[in-house]
């Protein structure tokens, strides 16, 4: 096969590439943003003390856990439409992922909110702080330090998710990948291509990881 | 101060009859079916200094506990510095910035230095400006034998040093009352006295305080009375002299020769 494994082919379609890079970095921070929107209101959710919001923030955590991405996307791009709503498939594709990975990043956040010792918020209430002071300077400064790590290895779980939407035509990376492989049958030159990409959005976000653990641990206490 | 025993007896609280800044009666609370404290009748003065002591698992911390609403109670009157603590009525977030809690193991908060711990409350919750709280802070830092640790985080303290900037964040939202729970039981031997030292200097400034701690030289150095508490219930009380010296009752004569021992 590598006799034959056309580099000549790979420069030619580069430049979809490019532009299937370049939709797969901006439609995943975008997802990512979402993300972050539905985690934050899940986690928030999920820590009241009354069941009325906890019960179904918890449902859906579960419901999303368990069930495949490929599902909740099909489930929207081809539930939606029926109750009305006529999106473009990369408002879907963003929307779907934003749903998913928000579930993961609630328990994410969630985990870091937890693990602040309860002694800490107990002195924070013998001091005479309201929820809001206790979590905005108490809790959530220390809590982000903790979160940061897993939260970019949702993002590069969340980049790689983000190749199902070629399956709904989005054209985004795996999407050039596949219209090399069937254009001019070379899947070989097409999936491989596409891993190299992948393989360096990862260590960017690696990268990211590690100056920001860096710049953390320099900001603050070692505690 | 609105504690003055002999205050006018018409105020608009619940318990005009009042006489103590901090009034227990007839308090029970359960946890579940233990019934961990058991008709505690118990007033303090303003002024007064009070140790408690007993057994652990007797009810110390929780009695201290339910002073400033960290546990509740479920019936009975707790009244403190003339607000009834657990009544609708009354701003717990408000009375809670009169009352300094000392924990058994700091509870500093570990991302900030020794300043921010102690200037965190008075800036956010009492609303005092930055400049006079770190000025102030930093008075009181230097009061509890921290002037050179200011800028250190808690990490960096040794057990007693946490402690005593602890003791200062209490402090420094200029509390009525000052609740200790077992400051020096975490502590290394050679860290205590110089915890008791500050805690002694803050009793002699004429806070009214109450300790939960075994440490006798304490209690008889600065505290007006000991309360020995068994199994949820006050047992016994009175001078520290009374109650070191002659214990009344068989339960506090077996706790003391155990804490005697060693
Ligand atoms: N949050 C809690 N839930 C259930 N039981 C508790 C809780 N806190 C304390 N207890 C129990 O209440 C009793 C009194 O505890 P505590 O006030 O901590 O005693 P002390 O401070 O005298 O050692 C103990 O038997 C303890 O196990
Ligand atoms: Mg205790």
């Amino acid at each position: 096969m590598l006799e034959n494994f056309s580099f000549r082919t790979i420069v030619e379609y580069l430049p979809l590439f490019g532009q299937g890079l370049v939709t797969t970095v901006w439609l995943s921070a975008l997802s990512f943003v979402g993300a972050l929107v539905v985690g934050i209101v899940l986690c928030a959710m999920n820590l009241q003390r009354g069941w009325l919001f906890r019960a179904p923030a918890k449902a859906y955590i579960d419901a999303v856990r368990a069930t495949p991405l490929l599902a909740q996307l099909y489930f929207l791009y081809f539930g939606l439409p029926r109750v009305g709503f006529v999106l473009p498939e990369l408002v879907v594709g963003i929307l779907a992922l934003s749903l998913n990975s928000g579930a993961y990043i609630a328990e994410i956040i969630r985990a870091g909110i937890l693990s602040i010792p309860r002694g800490q918020v107990e002195a924070s209430v013998a001091s005479g702080m309201t929820y809001a002071q206790r979590m905005r300077l108490v809790v959530l400064p220390q809590a982000f330090k903790v979160t940061i790590p897993p939260l970019l290895g949702q993002a590069i779980v969340l980049v790689k998710d983000s190749a199902l939407l070629s399956l709904i035509s989005v054209a985004e990376l795996t999407r050039a990948g596949q219209l090399l492989a069937s254009d001019r049958f070379m899947p070989a030159e097409g999936f491989l291509t596409i891993a190299a990409f992948y393989l360096l959005l990862y260590y960017g976000l690696k990268g990211l990881a590690v100056v920001s653990s860096r710049w953390l641990g320099s900001a603050g206490a070692r505690a | 101060m609105t504690a003055n025993p002999k205050g006018p007896a018409n105020m608009t609280q619940p318990n005009p009859t009042k006489t103590g800044m901090i009034d227990f009666r007839g308090v029970n609370k359960w946890f579940g079916a233990l019934n961990v404290l058991k008709d505690i009748t118990l007033s303090v003065k303003p002024r007064e200094v009070v140790v408690v002591c007993g057994p652990s698992g007797s009810g110390k911390s929780t009695l201290i506990r339910c002073i400033n609403g960290l546990e509740t109670i479920r019936d009975g009157d707790l009244v403190v510095d003339g607000q009834r603590v657990g009544d609708p009525a009354t701003n717990m977030t408000q009375l809670r910035t009169e009352i300094g809690f000392v924990f058994q193991s700091f509870n500093l908060y570990p991302h900030k230095t020794a300043l921010e711990n102690v200037t965190l409350a008075p800036i956010h919750v009492r609303k005092i400006p930055r400049a006079e709280a770190e000025h102030a802070g930093r008075e009181l830092l230097a009061k509890v034998g921290l002037a050179d640790k200011v800028n250190a985080y808690p990490a960096q303290l040794s057990g007693g040093q946490q402690q005593r900037v602890a003791i200062a964040r209490c402090l420094g939202m200029r509390p009525k009352i000052m609740l200790f729970d077992e400051p020096t039981s975490a502590l290394d031997p050679e860290m205590i006295s110089e915890v008791l030292d500050v805690m002694v200097a803050v009793a002699e400034e004429g806070m009214t305080m109450m300790v939960v701690t075994h440490e006798m030289g304490f209690a008889r150095k600065v505290a007006q009375r000991v309360v020995f508490m068994d199994a949820g219930a006050i047992v016994e009380s009175g001078t520290p002299d009374e109650f070191f010296s002659h214990p009344k009752t068989d339960r506090s004569r077996a706790f003391l020769s155990k804490i005697l021992r060693h």
